[in-house]
């Protein structure tokens, strides 16, 4: 028995046990634990096996830089991998496993890979699987991906909630060590709204780790009275178990609350993590430092840990890591752990400083655990426990995210953080200033929003001194550099040695810094071996590129609540219910959900679609428009304004009357179509495609504020004020006139064209149209949307008799392609007004959007590719959208194309598949026989080429 | 003139009382959906907002964007009648459901959807924002110390119900 659990001290609650398995195993810890010190205390050293070579790893931190120690956390949906046990609250029935082993982590076989690790140097696989080609991607890749891989994602549903959401606040303070609470504490102090963030479930930092001093009480003492009167301000917001990951423009950070992941099961109310967009005014990085291994032979071997983690896990967690220690060091904090450890009762057998000592430790012997060490004068000291450092590195990498450059510091020895701005400041050994009293008055500095600083209390400091000592080059055994990835010191200057002398490209090429940790530990010892191999200094070679996120973000807080149906919200049309009633299918349009057909019992799509159309063209069909977009355009200059925008006339329109609208793009493409109306002399109301009306808004606004700031024009978008249904076929009037108040609808007193507002239903206030996009004698009729129900079964009632169908989108599409209406297929953003046949309405009498731009050379060539009519030459043949129309006689080739079938539609009234298409000087080449050619089923047909307009061409139904 | 039928509100069958989510006896928030309402967005006329400012004392205005307004509670036709010359109205009555939520924690509910700062300081009683929650454009209007009223496009209010409930839920929430 080596690791146990102290008699006293510590910050766990010994009065509540916890019962956790970890593979397979039931142990017992403490509230307070992480997963990682109740394991140590346990006597559990050998947590995972390491990623190339399988080497037998334990735990090397106490905190978030954890390299080795990742378990698979949970199980089921709730499963989460590569999990570092040093940041896992322990609580009651938690079940963790080891990773990366088989078929145990005391016995794996992949471990043969240290016997060959001669051959696995870095670089080894780009080297060997580099022949053949073709082997890469489905052989070498994956076995080595199932060699090497870490833990594996669930494959079930995840269960739980996760969250997004916003805060605010003048000071944002990340990490809440003395630097930080000092910080917040002053800023609340004044009065600010202050955020105190840190990643761990119990605010202090630093403190809780060490024996400090401040105002004459323990410094966990200290810190316990800060965060009670932070607390009970209510202009201070304290978040512990808060990782703020990374810095963004605008002083906005990116951070996820654990909320309930320190217990079982959350709450179903609650989320398990919550993901927060935070905008600060000021923000303080008082992150601290991490302290650095020491690069030489056996670094690894379980029991090997960081002198600070190790007099953490003592102090904090009243676990200790081994009944006789050596401690290995090149500053001041080897014999503050010895001392720690002594005043624990913990045997320290030798502290060996390579400030002062000849010899150093070049081999650690022991595989599942330390046994002794071997030092450079031949001593082997027996022991079960190491505790190293290498020195300390300050924690810059938010400070880094916008692309500054940290800065060597040799009187530390590490890199201090650029200064980047007023507004974002680093505070204590964060900003390289190793000393607690530094940090106290960094941290009241800091938090001084405006004003004097106030004192900050005394307390005691510990030396710093710091000699480096990078890697013990006498090593007999591995020494790594980067724990997670299995690099050696070696790799380093191998990686020099063939040519990647720039850190970028030595990090990709030994993998030193990549993965979960990213090189929290090993990156400074990387960059100084390096430095070494290629004669440079620190700042010469510098650090890779810190980006967000800091820690490991899961996809699931990524997502928030926007996942499975809620991915993208539902918009639903005043006619919804109707349309169920009508038994629709429903067909997502955008955000929309329209309704596509209406089968009735046993019909497939085609045949209700079919039927719709049938029944519109014969009798009368109701549909519900209700998507179109609709915007009220008033104001003295509005038709000036509808003018300019559209490349038809709108100031001739008379009131009462609506016309059909070609708006075109800046660069002469056609950007949207709709019928706008005239209601009164200074109100039209503009329709748009449903596709589009978000866009034609926004470009209205543009065209307003940018270009001509000077008309009197307001527009507002009504579209869901509005329910609005077409009414076509012979009966249609018929209907109408049913539930119409007072108007006669003939063709004299409501022509074609006709719009106006009415009254329908005894004196519901209502609009109709007399426009048509089916072909047929047709009206819509738009009413308040929370009548549109209630309205569309009265028609359904008031056209019984006539035999009154429900139709959907599918038949409206049919119907429009029979007549030749272009829409999304034809309005796809590459045809001009002429290509679509409408270059009449393009008016000579005024200027527009897009007028000059479409006079281009290019726009206006005759074998532009324009609409034209499209039909199999066997009625039997089924054309499809997207094939390619070529020569009669030629070869499917790209030079060889004349276009291609934007639409398609089986014509229930012609009894054959017809289509548009576009094709190159299509206009004149009616009647032609053309190849048609479906490259994706490699299938070819005849066609011949056509007026667009397959059904009804004299337009005569319009006015039956 | 009087409608003569009953509007009937997007959210009738899906706002249905009662006490849902965690929590005791008190709930952190209480929604309610105003129906039915008269909102009148006003717009207004070049050169007119002074005008038009002083035409619409003692109606219930809510900024909306540059110069824009929504008038609630007086009908489409006043509103038109009371303004004209003045500014462009257009009837959204029907167009925008309105929720109300007060409480101790409508912030708290709120932030998880929208970016604009709803702290007292700066966003006080009778201040609007143009905003967007859940990626449904929404008109946010803090109507009381802890009540805010939040107006949506009705064909995106089942959804965005669904969505505030959700968040609600862990401070418990009462449907009135």
């Amino acid at each position: 028995m080596t690791g146990f659990r102290l008699k006293k001290g510590g910050l766990v609650d010994r009065s509540t046990a916890l019962d956790f398995k970890f593979d397979g195993k039931s142990f017992t810890g403490l509230q307070g634990d992480t997963l990682a010190s109740a394991l140590i205390a346990n006597d559990v050293h050998l947590m995972g096996r390491s990623f190339k070579y399988h080497r037998p790893r334990g735990v090397i931190s106490a905190g978030s830089s954890e390299p080795n120690a990742l378990v698979t956390l949970r199980e089921g949906g709730r499963l989460e991998a590569n999990t570092r046990a040093t940041m896992i609250e322990l609580y009651d029935g938690l079940v963790a496993k080891s990773q990366n082993r088989w078929p145990s982590l005391d016995f794996d076989v992949g471990s043969v890979n240290s016997l060959a690790s001669a051959f696995l140097v870095a670089g080894f696989y780009y080297k060997t699987f580099m022949w053949p080609k073709s082997f890469w991607e489905k052989i070498y890749e994956p076995i080595i991906r199932k060699a090497a891989g870490l833990g594996s994602a669930s494959k079930e549903a995840d269960p739980d909630k996760y969250e997004k959401a916003y805060a605010h606040c003048d000071l944002l303070v990340v990490g809440a060590g003395p630097a930080g609470l000092m910080a917040a504490l002053t800023a609340a102090r004044a009065g600010a709204r202050v955020m105190l963030a840190d990643e761990s479930p119990a605010l202090g930092g630093s403190l809780l780790n060490e024996q400090d001093e401040i105002g004459g009480m323990p410094g966990c003492e200290w810190a316990s009275g800060v965060i009670a009167e932070l607390g009970a301000m209510p202009n201070a917001t304290l978040m512990p178990r808060t990782t703020i990951f990374g810095w963004y423009d605008d002083n906005i950070f990116g951070a996820v609350e654990r909320v309930n992941d320190h217990v079982l099961e959350p709450s179903r109310f609650e989320p398990r993590q919550r993901y927060l967009r935070i905008m600060a005014k000021r923000a303080v990085m008082a992150t601290g430092a991490e302290e650095r291994p020491i690069v030489f032979g056996g670094n690894d071997v379980p029991g090997v840990m960081l002198a600070s983690a190790m007099r953490t896990y003592a102090n904090r967690y009243a676990a200790a890591a081994g009944q006789s220690i050596v401690v290995f060091t090149n500053n001041n904090s080897g014999a503050r752990t010895a001392r720690d450890l002594r005043a624990h009762g913990v045997h320290v057998e030798a502290i060996i400083d390579s400030r002062e000592s000849n010899a150093v430790i070049i081999n650690v012997k022991g595989g599942k655990r330390v046994t002794a060490v071997e030092l450079s004068d031949h001593r082997v000291i027996p022991c079960d426990g190491v505790a190293m450092s290498g020195g300390w590195s300050p924690v810059v990498n938010l400070m880094c995210h916008h692309g500054g450059k940290p800065k060597w510091d040799d009187a530390i020895a590490g890199f201090v953080p650029p200064v980047v701005s007023a507004a974002f400041v680093a505070a204590g050994s964060a900003a390289g200033h190793m000393l607690l009293s530094q940090c106290l008055a960094d941290g009241a500095r800091a938090g001084t929003l405006k004003g004097k600083t106030p004192a900050v209390p005394k307390c005691r400091d510990e030396a710093f001194a710091v000699t480096p000592l990078w890697w013990v080059k006498q090593s007999t055994g591995k020494a790594f550099v980067d724990y997670q990835n299995d690099a050696t010191a070696k790799d380093l200057p191998l990686a020099a040695r063939e040519g990647y002398r720039d850190i970028e490209l030595a990090k990709r090429y030994t993998t030193a810094g990549m993965a979960t940790d990213q090189g929290k530990l090993g990156n400074v010892n990387a960059i100084a071996i390096l430095a070494e191999a290629t004669g440079r200094t620190m700042d010469q070679v510098g650090t890779t590129t810190f980006r967000p996120y800091y820690t490991p973000v899961s996809f699931g807080a990524l997502a928030g609540p926007f996942v499975g149906p809620h991915f993208q919200p539902v918009r639903k049309t005043p006619l919804h219910e109707w349309a169920e009633e009508q038994g629709a299918v429903f067909v997502e349009t955008g955000l929309w959900m329209r309704s596509s057909w209406f089968p009735r019992d046993g019909e497939d799509w085609l045949a209700s679609a079919s039927r719709e159309v049938i029944a519109t063209r014969t009798k009368v069909g109701i549909c519900d428009v209700s998507t179109l977009g609709k915007i009220d355009v008033q104001g003295a200059d509005a038709a000036e304004f509808l003018n300019r925008l559209y490349c038809n006339t709108f100031t001739t329109l008379d009131v009462g009357k609506a016309r059909y609208g070609l708006m075109l793009r800046e660069d002469g493409i056609v950007f949207d179509d709709g019928t706008t109306s005239r209601l009164a002399p200074d109100h039209f109301l503009m329709t748009t495609t449903t596709a589009n009306a978000a866009r034609v808004m926004a470009h209205m606004e543009f065209c307003h504020q940018a270009h001509w700031p000077e008309l009197d024009a307001q527009y507002v978008s009504v579209t869901e004020q509005w329910a609005q249904m077409a009414v076509a076929g012979p009966k249609a009037r018929a209907t109408l006139q049913r539930i119409v108040d007072k108007v006669t609808l003939d063709d004299a007193s409501f022509p074609y064209l006709a719009a106006r507002n009415i009254t329908i239903l005894g004196g519901m206030t209502a609009r109709l149209f007399r426009i048509s996009f089916s072909g047929e004698h047709a009206y819509e009729l738009a009413m308040p949307a929370d009548y549109g129900n209630l309205v569309a079964r009265a028609l359904m009632q008031a056209g019984e008799e006539f035999g009154v169908t429900p139709y959907g989108v599918e038949a409206l599409s049919i119907m429009r392609i029979e007549k030749g209406h272009v829409a999304g297929g034809e309005l796809n953003g590459t045809t001009t007004a002429a290509d679509l046949g409408l270059g009449k309405m393009m008016s000579s009498k005024k200027d527009y959007i897009g007028r000059m731009m479409a006079q281009r050379e290019g726009l206006v060539d005759k074998n532009r590719q324009c609409v034209v009519g499209i039909r199999p030459c066997d009625a039997r043949d089924k054309i499809r959208s997207g094939s390619h129309i070529l020569k009669e006689n030629d070869a499917p080739s790209m030079a060889a194309d004349q276009g291609y079938i934007s639409s398609v539609a089986w014509s229930p009234m012609l009894n054959m598949w017809l289509g548009l298409a576009l094709v190159a000087n299509g206009r004149a080449r009616h009647g032609e026989v053309v190849k048609i050619f479906d490259g994706l089923r490699n299938i070819h047909m005849f066609g011949q080429i056509c007026d667009p307009v397959h059904f009804d061409r004299e337009h005569a139904r319009l006015h039956a | 003139m009087p409608d003569p039928v009953k509007r009937i509100s997007p959210l009738a069958e899906i706002a249905i009382q009662g006490r849902f989510g965690a929590g005791g006896a008190v709930p952190g928030v209480t929604l309610s959906v105003r129906h039915p309402v008269n909102i009148v967005s006003v717009i207004a006329r070049k050169g007119k907002a002074r005008a038009l400012a002083a035409a619409m004392r003692g109606m219930k205005a809510q900024w909306a964007g540059f110069e824009q307004y929504y008038v609630l509670d007086t009908d489409y036709p006043a509103v038109a009648k009371k303004l004209a010359g003045l500014a462009s109205c257009s009837d959204q009555s029907h167009g925008r459901v309105i929720i109300r939520i007060e409480g101790p924690e409508a912030r708290r509910v709120l932030c998880k959807g929208t970016p604009v700062d709803l702290h007292e300081s700066v966003f006080e009683v009778g201040k609007s924002a143009v905003t967007q929650m859940a990626h449904v454009g929404v008109h946010l209007t803090r109507v009381g110390a802890d009540v805010f009223e939040i107006s949506v496009f009705r064909g995106f209010s089942e959804s965005f119900w669904e969505w505030l409930t959700e968040q609600a839920a862990e401070f418990g929430y009462q449907v009135a």
